[in-house]
């Protein structure tokens, strides 16, 4: 497994009671990069981050994190935001953050001292001092996450980051995660939540049922599927339809098909010829969405998409 | 080495995190005050028990039954023989009372045990020389004692008064070594110090765990630091809170002496360790780590699987159970210290420590407890990994699917 590599893992298998939740996950992330591992509920995105920072052993696989055969010797060189948050309610909010750093060897001090500095820079100054049992939800994710990167880890793996954020703690979060990659940190994130995986990430897996269904871009993602046109003809007609592709659907007067493998321009040739002419066109890529939920539908494990 | 310090270090920060949270709050202090509302609940109960007691003491009565030209006699050598007994508690004797004899003494004596007035004891009526006692079912040392009262008598009447012969001067010497009776008293003293400061101390581990587990920290933690570093630390922390409230009631009660009469503290020296001081202080406090540290690993290991307050307690109620066997089991050994139980209760892991402390008490040699300390510790070192092993295996659903000689 190459050293460019922050996490790489083979062949990772997990049975909970009998049903198995992943089934041979194999995943590549490179350094530096902000990676997504997608999927729907259930998809095992949550025990294969677990697996790869050893909180649990696979029952079958191999994995690598920076360069450690045992995640457990790169502990101090990691940060981990759980799906499920968890702090001490009692704890002042920079308290919270030097603990977490002190989890990986930062020094109490040095700790409390970056806490604040980044309670500031993400606009939670105010709270420093506060006990996290009076911060809001968003508040305490944050600082969760805050204290997750205080000790400048090399891997932020942060499982479902935005979940449960209102959207101005969705956007303050966007940012510290591209502060941090922008640091030289690789960032590996879980989410079911499309628009955030578009907007943050570098590269992607989608799982579903335990598998790997796609490894690449985002655009090699979207790239997955076909053009789709909208078209608004100048005059309709019933034999308007037997011109158009199969799947052409009829919406408010306009119609929406995938774009033919051999281009628009014969088709739209057709349609002046036939008289119905062009009143509005348009033909765009298919979003990170229209993507996920083909791959998912393929691999037969189609579930709550948000 | 590198791995082994990173782990302490990590318990070290648990531990740090865990005391502070524990010490640096109001309800600490009703925790270190605790053994006040002990003491005061102790004696408001003991003056209760004791008042009964005394009003009990007070009603009961020995009945002689004489001619009144006896009773000085009798009254002198009845305070003469009282020297003997404790004038007050438990094992004083019940007031003389001496009464006129009636036409049928035998119904009289009889019938005084109907009294409404008074308690009745033992009485004696009948010439002296073949005296009658009636006593009550369970009043044989007031039958002996009016038996004993009758023949003083006689034997003052015919040596002629009552007049003491002899004057004895008496005094206090301090031995040059403890008695063998205050050696085993000290034994017994400290397998009730262990026993009791762990039934007090150790019970709070088995909530560590789940605080962690309520608020999702265990995560957290999980992810940073090994299971046995969480366990260690949370070990250490309840430790740090154990050894401040030993702190501070142990000096408290060091400084004691200083405040009562000489009397009570000469009392205290025929309390005496084989081993001498200050190693027997030493070994004491020894041992009581080892002890926590064994049973709070365990309640740890309990508070780590249950997940609901009544499960805790549930689970705790068998432990509890045990120790108060271990107490037995280590008691026995402090009073016949050369007893095969005694051995067992020194080598059997969670009995060793109150046995071990005992044993110092008890007899000089140095080397058993060196090697019983190393024995504990690595007894210590077994207990928190089997505790970390269950917990990961019941808590985060994982664990090695089989034995793995090395590690992946």
């Amino acid at each position: 497994m190459s050293e460019e590599l922050a996490v790489s893992a083979t062949g990772l298998v997990k049975d909970f009671g009998g049903r198995r939740v992943v089934d041979g996950v194999d995943i590549a992330v490179p350094r530096g990069l902000i990676y997504g591992v997608l999927g729907p509920n259930g998809a095992g995105k949550t025990t294969t981050l677990r697996m790869l920072l050893g909180i649990i052993e696979p029952d079958a696989g191999e994995r690598m994190l920076l360069g450690h055969p045992r995640p457990r010797e790169a502990s101090d060189q990691v940060g981990y935001l759980p799906e499920e948050r968890g702090l001490y309610p009692g704890m002042r909010a920079k308290d919270a953050i030097a603990f977490m750093g002190a989890l990986r060897g930062l020094r109490w001090s040095e700790g409390r001292r970056r806490a604040r500095t980044l309670m500031e820079a993400a606009g939670l100054g105010h709270a420093a001092d506060d006990k996290i049992r009076k911060l809001s939800k968003g508040m305490a994710q944050l600082v969760q996450l805050l204290g997750s990167a205080v000790h400048h880890p090399d891997l932020l793996v942060l499982d479902e980051p935005f979940s449960g954020l209102d959207p101005v703690n969705q956007e303050r979060l966007e940012k510290l995660i591209l502060a941090e990659r922008d640091r030289g940190a690789t960032i590996l994130f879980s989410t079911h939540v499309m628009a955030h995986a578009e907007r943050l990430c570098d590269r992607l897996s989608i799982i579903a049922g335990g598998k790997v269904r796609f490894e690449g871009t985002v655009a090699d993602a979207r790239a997955k599927l076909p053009f789709k046109a909208h078209y608004t003809p100048h005059r309709g007609g019933p034999e308007l339809a037997a011109l158009l592709p199969p799947d052409a659907e009829q919406i408010d007067g306009s119609w929406s098909f995938t774009v033919p493998e051999e281009g628009i321009e014969a088709l739209l040739v057709r349609l002046i010829d036939a008289g119905h002419g062009i009143s509005g066109l348009s033909i765009e890529r298919p979003g990170l969405h229209d993507a996920f939920v083909r791959i998912v539908a393929e691999a037969g494990a189609a579930e709550t998409v948000e | 080495m590198k791995v082994f310090l990173r782990g302490m270090r990590q318990a070290f920060t648990i531990a740090r995190r865990d005391f502070a949270a524990t010490v640096f709050t109001p309800t600490f202090l009703l925790f270190l005050l605790a053994p006040v509302f002990m003491i005061v609940f102790a004696l408001v109960g003991g003056m209760g028990a004791r008042g009964a007691a005394e009003s009990t003491d007070a009603r009961e009565r020995m009945v002689v039954i004489a001619s009144s030209s006896r009773a000085a006699e009798i009254t002198a050598i009845d305070s003469q023989l009282r020297k003997l007994f404790p004038s007050r508690g438990d094992n004083a004797l019940p007031e003389l009372v001496i009464e006129a004899p009636a036409n049928d003494v035998a119904a009289q004596a009889r019938a005084m045990f109907d009294s409404t007035e008074y308690d009745l004891t033992a009485v004696l009526h009948g010439p002296l020389e073949r005296p009658r006692i009636l006593r009550g079912p369970r009043d044989y040392r007031e039958a002996n004692y009016l038996a004993e009262l009758a023949e003083q008598v006689l034997r003052v009447e015919r040596s002629g008064g009552t007049q003491q012969l002899s004057q004895a001067e008496i005094a206090e010497v301090s031995r040059g070594q403890s008695s063998v009776s205050g050696r085993s008293q000290l034994a017994y003293v400290a397998v009730l110090g262990i026993f009791f400061l762990t039934l007090m101390l150790s019970g709070q581990a088995v909530g560590a765990m789940a605080e962690e587990r309520s608020n999702k920290v265990i995560e957290v933690l999980a992810a940073a630091v090994p299971l046995e570093s969480v366990f260690f630390g949370k070990l250490l922390g309840a430790f740090g809170t154990a050894v401040l409230f030993v702190a501070f009631w142990g000096t408290l009660l060091g400084n004691l002496p200083k405040l009562l009469p000489a009397n009570y503290v000469s009392a205290f020296s025929e309390l005496g360790a084989a081993v001498g001081y200050p190693l027997f202080p030493l070994l004491f406090v020894a041992y009581f780590t080892m002890a926590y540290m064994l049973l709070s690993a365990v309640f740890l290991g309990v508070g780590a699987l249950a997940s609901t307050q009544r499960e805790i307690q549930m689970l705790s109620l068998p432990i509890t159970i045990i120790q108060v066997v271990m107490l037995g089991f280590a008691s026995y050994g402090a009073i016949a210290p050369n007893s095969w139980v005694a051995i067992a209760a020194q080598v059997f892991p969670f009995s060793s420590p109150s046995a071990m402390a005992a044993r110092a008490a008890n007899s000089p040699e140095i080397w058993p407890h060196v090697a019983a300390l190393i024995w504990q510790a690595l007894w210590v070192g077994i207990t928190v990994t089997i505790g970390a092993r269950v917990f990961r295996r019941g808590v985060l659903k994982s664990g090695s699917p089989r034995i793995r000689l090395r590690g992946r």
